[in-house]
């Protein structure tokens, strides 16, 4: 017998039954996960994109800040706006998402791919999460996982209408759907508390991420 | 009029005869009608946390026998009340016939504070005692009966007493039965941090509601040189504050 | 001391009693995750409720573990993934040391698994000659110090700062300048990342693997798994089989639990879920995605009583709430699993016999299950290894005859009564001013604490004689 057939012997027979009925095991699942969104946290009364806002500044989200732009278009100007700010040069890994290309960058240097010393990586996420400052990206040609985990400054812009209110509503967003080889559930810079338990930012990943809320897609 | 058994506890009996004594009087005082069962000795917890699960069975059959013609069973002690009531039909979960007995009197078997506050709803008149005081909640009462609320209210109606919060309350003292026998430099680590947090609080006495915790807490007290002294709560509750704490027996 | 008594419980927990560097150093750490577990859990009302439907789920899987495991297996092949399964540590560390000799690696970075720690993963690969890079940051000053975790959250947890500036300013190549916290993890993050940009294999546990998809979820603070994930060709997950979740919703409703229960965050700063290798397009990524999927005693202890053992997250509440972990730490434990879960696992992965030590080692208070976010009778499970070590005649001949002489005695209330008189007789001799200083076979209470001069007369006796007295 092989192990696979080994460990599913085992569990049967100490579990002392037999393989049980596939749709009645489906059907208890199903209520379990409908039975998570009671308990949930709540959100405040705001919309989506005022409580994601609140809840990445406050002090539940590490390394963070958010601002908000009307459209796209202003996009280059708002990380001029960041790079003044945090005294950074005009250099910088950009996503390769044809919503940011198509922009005017002329200001920028641009690396096609992140460097391992990269000090600033901008990007679109997919989705954001207002329950915990969540932002979501998923990997693909025109997303590399390593965008959001390199660089020392993560700039990421989300459009209003793909802020979601629940972690269960980014898998029901995404239900039926193939998942890509990474979904990346990013929720403020990186952080570490494995010195005396005292936390620091910037570990391994950003020790910075700002979030960008572009108001309208249209104008 | 409630007929109660009163289980004394081997502590009780052996260490601390005035917490058993207070017990009755409480009982007598919230009208009910109390009787000491002759033939009690132990619960059998020594055996249970040890493994013996063979005679902790012996013991509790005793402790059912005992007990089962009151109306309630009440015990001067979170821990022997929590035995009593969660693990004796535990005990017996293979043997149908005495399950059902033991799940009869787990049903009616109380812990003395929770009982006078819960099911007697009295509270102590004309008890007055001019000292502060810091409560201990012990851990099966707390967590095993869920006693928190009960004992701080009952307090609070003792005319001059002022309770003053233990920092880290909810920590163990550890006592822990056998285990401070058969583990004691951890053990007395423990309690060692126990006592600087009750040091702490400044208060004149320490409270809880068992006598093991109680007896732990007491004397490493003691032995670090620290002047609070130790009671029962039911003892504060009866108005004998004013009498010898705990190691200070004539 | 012998080598032998040297590696016991007791002289293990005796030494680590006699450092007060390491009370300090757990005190640091264990103090904080204490107080931000709190305000997490009273932050959310729905916590009790969120609790008991976490334990729920778990309960579901478990009782369906062999559908799950299917199921996951199915859709994490249909993604690419290629499914391993180990009976033992042994098979485990076998299987993945294979993967990395198949891929001519040389060196191979990991990020913190506890699954990798039990199955031995470390060691396996330092004997398989593989240059092994430990990126998580505890993990890190572990390697460094040749030691062992002593935490399952906060491996170096046993470390003070004072010690981890020493062990870098020893090893990195371009240590901090000021030995302040921020400055000791910048200084690993530069050290760190060569290590990942080099690796020909990472190696991650998982936190939950989703059965209706095939995906495999990490969480971390770090962003040390993603970086040990997406850049080697080779990435493999050792997962135990209990981390199954049906899907994606399921795993939110525990990583909520998760999350505040171990660190008070709502959330882990990352978390990521890998589906299979990297797709056609893909700009980053591995070829290969192995997954090993890890008995080793778990579907044993679905017949022994241990199921709910399953459930546990690995959260490590138990042990910041343990008043004994707090005293001695994780190493005096001596498995890979220290504090409650620790006492309850050790006995099924290196038997009772050398582990009923651990099994006693706790004051039954309680305050594990209370904080557990998926309610596991911890104090109940430590019994119930009491009740097999009886039965199996581990314990102590002294303890069996205490317990049989006590038992005797109290299911004879007049012996009982007669010898109740005595014993408290015989006590008061050794009093002077209330209380006891020195008292034969109980030196480890009066070596350290007094005892209470009991009162002349049991309370029997003087409630009876009250009795007779009142004409009663």
């Amino acid at each position: 017998m092989s192990a696979r057939d080994d460990i599913l012997a085992a569990i049967r027979r100490n579990l002392r039954r037999e393989p049980s009925d596939a749709s009645a095991i489906r059907t208890a699942a199903e209520a379990l996960a409908l039975e998570a969104r009671e308990s949930r946290p709540s959100l405040p009364g705001c919309d989506l994109a005022e409580a994601f806002a609140q809840r990445l500044v406050s002090a539940k989200v590490v390394g963070a800040s958010v601002s908000h732009i009307g459209h796209f278009s202003e996009a280059p100007g708002e990380v001029r706006n960041y790079c003044d700010a945090h005294g950074l040069a005009y250099e910088m890994a950009l996503q390769p998402d044809p919503a940011l290309q198509q922009l005017d960058w002329s200001d920028f240097t641009i690396t096609a791919s992140i460097g391992a010393d990269q000090t600033l990586a901008v990007a679109k996420a997919r989705w954001a999460i207002a329950e915990t400052g969540t932002l979501a990206f998923h990997s693909g040609p025109f997303s590399p996982t390593l965008m959001s985990f390199l660089p020392l400054h993560h700039i990421c812009f989300i459009e209003r209408e793909r802020i979601l209110a629940h972690l269960e509503d980014y898998a029901a967003a995404e239900a039926g759907a193939t998942p890509p080889r990474n979904v990346n559930l990013i929720t403020g810079a990186s952080g570490t508390a494995d010195i005396e338990g005292a936390l620091v930012r910037g570990a391994h990943g950003p020790a910075f991420l700002h979030a960008v809320i572009v108001d309208a897609g249209e104008l | 009029m409630r007929k109660v058994g009163l289980f004394v506890t081997c502590l009780a009996d052996l260490f601390r005869p005035r917490t058993a004594f207070a017990a009755a009087a409480l009982l007598e005082r919230a009208g009910c009608d109390v009787e000491v069962p002759r033939l009690q000795t132990c619960c059998g917890q020594p055996a249970y946390n040890s493994g013996d699960t063979q005679n902790a069975r012996r013991i509790a059959r005793r402790v059912i026998s005992a007990f089962e013609t009151f109306d309630y069973v009440v015990a001067p002690s979170g821990s022997c009340a929590g035995t009593i009531k969660l693990h004796y039909p535990d005990l017996f979960a293979d043997d149908p016939a005495w399950r059902t007995r033991a799940e009869n009197l787990a049903a009616r078997t109380c812990e003395i504070v929770s009982f006078l506050a819960d099911v007697c709803s009295y509270s102590p008149r004309d008890v007055a005692l001019a000292a502060s005081a810091t409560y201990h909640d012990t851990c099966s009462g707390l967590r095993e009966l869920k006693i928190e609320r009960q004992p701080r209210a009952l307090l609070s109606s003792v005319k001059g007493l002022r309770l003053i919060p233990l920092p880290d309350v909810q920590s163990c003292c550890g006592f822990g039965g056998t285990f401070c026998v058969k583990y004691p430099s951890i053990s007395n680590a423990i309690v060692d941090e126990k006592a600087t947090n009750i040091e702490s609080t400044k208060a004149d006495l320490l409270l809880g509601g068992d006598l093991g915790c109680l007896m732990n807490m007491a004397g490493k007290l003691r032995r670090r040189g620290s002047a609070i002294r130790a009671f029962h709560v039911a003892e504060i509750l009866a108005g004998m504050g004013d009498g010898p704490a705990i190691g200070e027996e004539p | 001391m012998t080598r032998a008594e040297a590696d016991t419980f007791k002289a293990r927990a005796g030494a680590a009693l006699a450092d007060h560097h390491l009370k300090t150093a757990i005190d640091r750490t264990t103090r904080t995750a204490r107080q931000k577990r709190e305000a997490a859990v009273a932050g959310w009302p729905g916590f009790s409720r969120a609790r008991d439907l976490g334990a729920r789920i778990k309960d579901h899987v478990i009782e369906n573990l062999d559908h799950y495991l299917i199921e996951f297996e199915r859709n994490a092949r249909a993604s690419g993934a290629i499914v391993h399964y180990a009976s033992s540590a042994g098979d485990a560390c076998q299987i993945v040391v294979r993967i990395c000799r198949d891929a001519k690696a040389r060196t191979v970075t990991r990020s913190k698994s506890m699954l990798g720690e039990e199955i031995g993963l470390p060691h396996a690969l330092d004997e398989a000659g593989l240059g092994r890079v430990e990126t998580d940051l505890a993990e890190h000053i572990v390697q460094l110090a040749h030691d062992r975790p002593s935490h399952i959250i906060w491996p170096a947890l046993h470390r003070t700062r004072e010690d981890i500036a020493a062990l870098f300013r020893e090893h990195h190549h371009t240590p901090q300048n000021s030995d302040d916290i921020p400055a000791m993890v910048a200084s690993a993050r530069r050290q760190l990342r060569g290590g990942f940009l080099a690796a020909d294999v990472g190696i991650s546990g998982a936190n939950f693997l989703i059965a209706d998809s095939g995906a495999v979820c990490t969480v971390t603070n770090e962003g040390n798994a993603e970086l040990t994930t997406t850049i080697p060709r080779v990435h493999i997950v050792t997962a135990g089989i209990e981390k199954l979740v049906p899907s994606l919703p399921h795993a939110f409703a525990l990583l909520r639990l998760l999350v505040r229960s171990a660190t008070g965050a709502d959330i882990t700063q990352y978390t990521t879920f890998h589906c299979g290798p990297k797709r056609a397009g893909d700009l980053d990524g591995p070829e290969a995605f192995h997954i090993v999927l890890v008995d080793n005693g778990r579907a044993r202890m679905l017949g022994q009583g241990l199921a709910e053992m399953l459930r546990c997250l690995r959260c490590g509440a138990c042990m910041n709430h343990c008043v004994v972990y707090n005293e001695i730490g994780g190493h005096a434990y001596g498995g890979v699993y220290p504090g409650p879960m620790g006492a309850v696992l050790t006995p099924v992965l290196d038997g009772l016999e050398t582990s009923r030590d651990l099994v006693h080692a706790c004051t039954l208070n309680g305050r594990c299950q209370e904080v557990c976010p998926v309610d596991i009778p911890l104090p109940a499970m430590l019994r119930g290894w009491r009740e097999k070590s009886w039965a199996q005649g581990l314990e102590p001949v002294t303890q069996r005859s205490f317990i049989g002489l006590w038992a005797f005695v109290v299911t004879r209330p007049r012996l009982y009564r007669l010898g109740a008189g005595l014993a408290i007789k015989t006590l008061r001799l050794f009093a002077r001013d209330g209380w006891i200083r020195a008292l034969p076979l109980a030196s480890g209470w009066t070596s350290t604490r007094d005892f209470p001069k009991p009162a002349r007369r049991t309370f029997m006796a003087q409630y009876q004689a009250q009795k007779r007295n009142r004409g009663l």
